[in-house]
């Protein structure tokens, strides 16, 4: 599956957040003894079973949950909606701070946690709303239920948001190799540059944290994009949220291609990707 | 004779010292630890007991006191097994190194006298740095994540013997070298999984690439159908925890 090859084009990391993933292995006590340092960022994908507290970490003196072990890495959540609601919500506010602080009787603690959150669904739960292949079978209210399980907040936090068609059966038969995860890691390693670069007075380093504040400094739109983005809010009736989100994945895609401002095209594109809040 | 080691204990990301005060003395046979220590570090005694027995030495039939301090935090864990046998050792008199500024000892003991892994050891590492520790005996399993750290000298020991004949001068141990690994180079290799076998799905791979970019959240919504292109299972089974 595409999830599954995420990690071959992660950004390389820095020996900083190598220490730091490590340390919260260590505190977790997954580390292997023939381990030094761990050098890949981590991919965790926990079943949809599990509870909020082995999510966001626990125990009598608290450990680190999934999310801390997911730190500088990627928590991927496949059939998102299967996941007990309470669970869901414990990632609202860490996602938000990149920390999340545990207490219990014994210590209250706090562990980082900055990670991507990599989710995946069907669209309802017989799967083949909109595919266009299949009729659905669902009835309107289990769609409504099935969705219901995503709280908007949460779906407020997932800048990019996409659906996957099914692949025509001539690709499938074609032998054409696709482009190689190690030409995309360098683009994004290069584009990881770019950002770290400029945020570097601001203690942040990827273009997903920037404050509203910082939004307006670096992401401005000349007058063609503003065009097409007030467009886009009046006819495809985007909510004022996906605003922000807008302007920060266009920032990506134009530091991506290694552009100092954003163009309409980069506007464009992720206008895209703002799939769900239709 | 009172004899004094440090340790240290974690709480979260951050260390604290922790001195290991033992005191042999006149009086009914005793052995107890005070300092707030929870269960898994009361269960100490019997260890310790066991593994300086099959050490060869006979534990001294008088009472054994061990005071955990600061007396007021909660220590939880079995990293204070070694710190505290090596303090009654040097109680007894039987190792005769006396001077243990700026040494931790980390470990736990087995009944036979070896000494197991614990977790934490690396934050534990930087921490102690942190704190002016310059000495670290620490267990053999977990040499690897503590020679990450650099101007601390790692002492990675096996059985208890081995600490107290490296303490008395009588065996050499070799010392863990700091390994530089300033240089991290992610690779992720030893799997064969790659972009380029993923058959169209074009704007998914774009929309994952700019997502790793700027450290975006991703949420793919599509149909259920079997387009996972061969994975075989072991490369799933490496691809979640692929290490160096």
């Amino acid at each position: 599956m595409i999830a599954r090859r995420i990690p071959t084009i992660l950004p390389d990391l820095t020996f900083e957040e190598a220490l730091e993933i490590t340390k919260l292995h260590s505190i977790a006590g997954c580390l292997k003894s023939e381990t030094g340092l761990i050098k890949t960022r981590p991919f965790r994908t926990p079943h949809h079973t599990i509870s909020a507290i082995s999510m966001a970490g626990g125990g009598r003196v608290p450990k680190p949950g999934e999310i801390s072990l997911a730190h500088y890495g990627v928590l991927y959540l496949d059939e998102l909606p299967e996941f007990k609601r309470e669970t869901l919500e414990v990632l609202r506010g860490p996602l938000e701070e990149k920390q999340v602080t545990i207490s219990r009787v014994w210590a209250s603690l706090t562990y980082p946690c900055h990670f991507m959150l990599i989710a995946s669904m069907n669209p309802c739960p017989c799967g083949y709303y909109g595919s266009g292949i299949k009729e659905c079978t669902c009835t309107p209210n289990a769609i409504q239920r099935y969705l219901a399980k995503i709280s908007g907040p949460l779906l407020d936090r997932i800048d990019i948001q996409i659906q996957v068609k099914p692949v025509e059966y001539q690709k499938l038969g074609n032998n054409e190799i696709g482009e190689k995860s190690k030409d995309i890691r360098q683009r994004v390693n290069q584009a990881r540059r770019i950002q770290q670069e400029r945020y570097k007075p601001y203690s942040i380093m990827e273009n997903s944290e920037l404050t509203p504040r910082l939004i307006q400094m670096y992401c401005k739109l000349d007058n063609q994009g503003k065009n097409l983005l007030e467009k886009a809010f009046t006819t495809l009736g985007l909510s004022a949220r996906a605003y922000t989100r807008i302007l920060k994945v266009a920032r990506t895609i134009a530091d991506l291609e290694g552009k100092e401002s954003i163009e309409v095209k980069h506007v464009a594109e992720a206008i895209q990707y703002r799939n769900r809040d239709k | 004779m009172l004899s004094i080691v440090q340790t240290i204990s974690l709480m979260g990301l951050y260390g604290n010292l922790v001195e290991v005060q033992t005191d042999i003395s006149n009086g009914l046979p005793n052995f107890e630890i005070v300092g707030m220590p929870d269960v898994s570090v009361k269960e100490a005694k019997e260890r310790i007991r066991t593994a300086i027995k099959n050490t060869n030495i006979k534990l001294a039939s008088k009472k054994i006191l061990i005071n955990l301090a600061p007396a007021d935090t909660r220590k939880e864990g079995s990293s204070y097994d070694l710190p505290m046998a090596i303090g009654i050792l040097i109680a007894m008199g039987v190792i005769t190194q006396t001077q243990m500024q700026q040494t931790i000892f980390i470990g736990e003991l087995a009944l036979d006298g070896k000494i197991n892994k614990v977790t934490g050891i690396l934050p534990m590492c930087i921490e102690a740095k942190k704190l002016g520790i310059k000495i670290a005996y620490i267990p053999k399993q977990n040499e690897k994540e503590a020679s990450i750290v650099e101007g601390l000298t790692i002492v990675p020991v096996e059985t208890l013997q081995e600490v107290m004949m490296y303490l008395n001068g009588e065996k050499k141990i070799q010392v863990q070298p700091y390994t530089n690994q300033l240089l991290v180079q992610s690779e992720i290799d030893g799997n064969n999984l790659d972009f380029a076998d993923v058959k169209g799905q074009e704007d998914v791979k774009r929309a994952l690439e700019i997502a790793a970019a700027g450290g975006h959240n991703c949420l793919l919504v599509g149909i259920p159908r079997d387009w996972k292109n061969n994975d075989s299972k072991k490369n799933s089974y490496h691809i979640t925890r692929s290490y160096i």
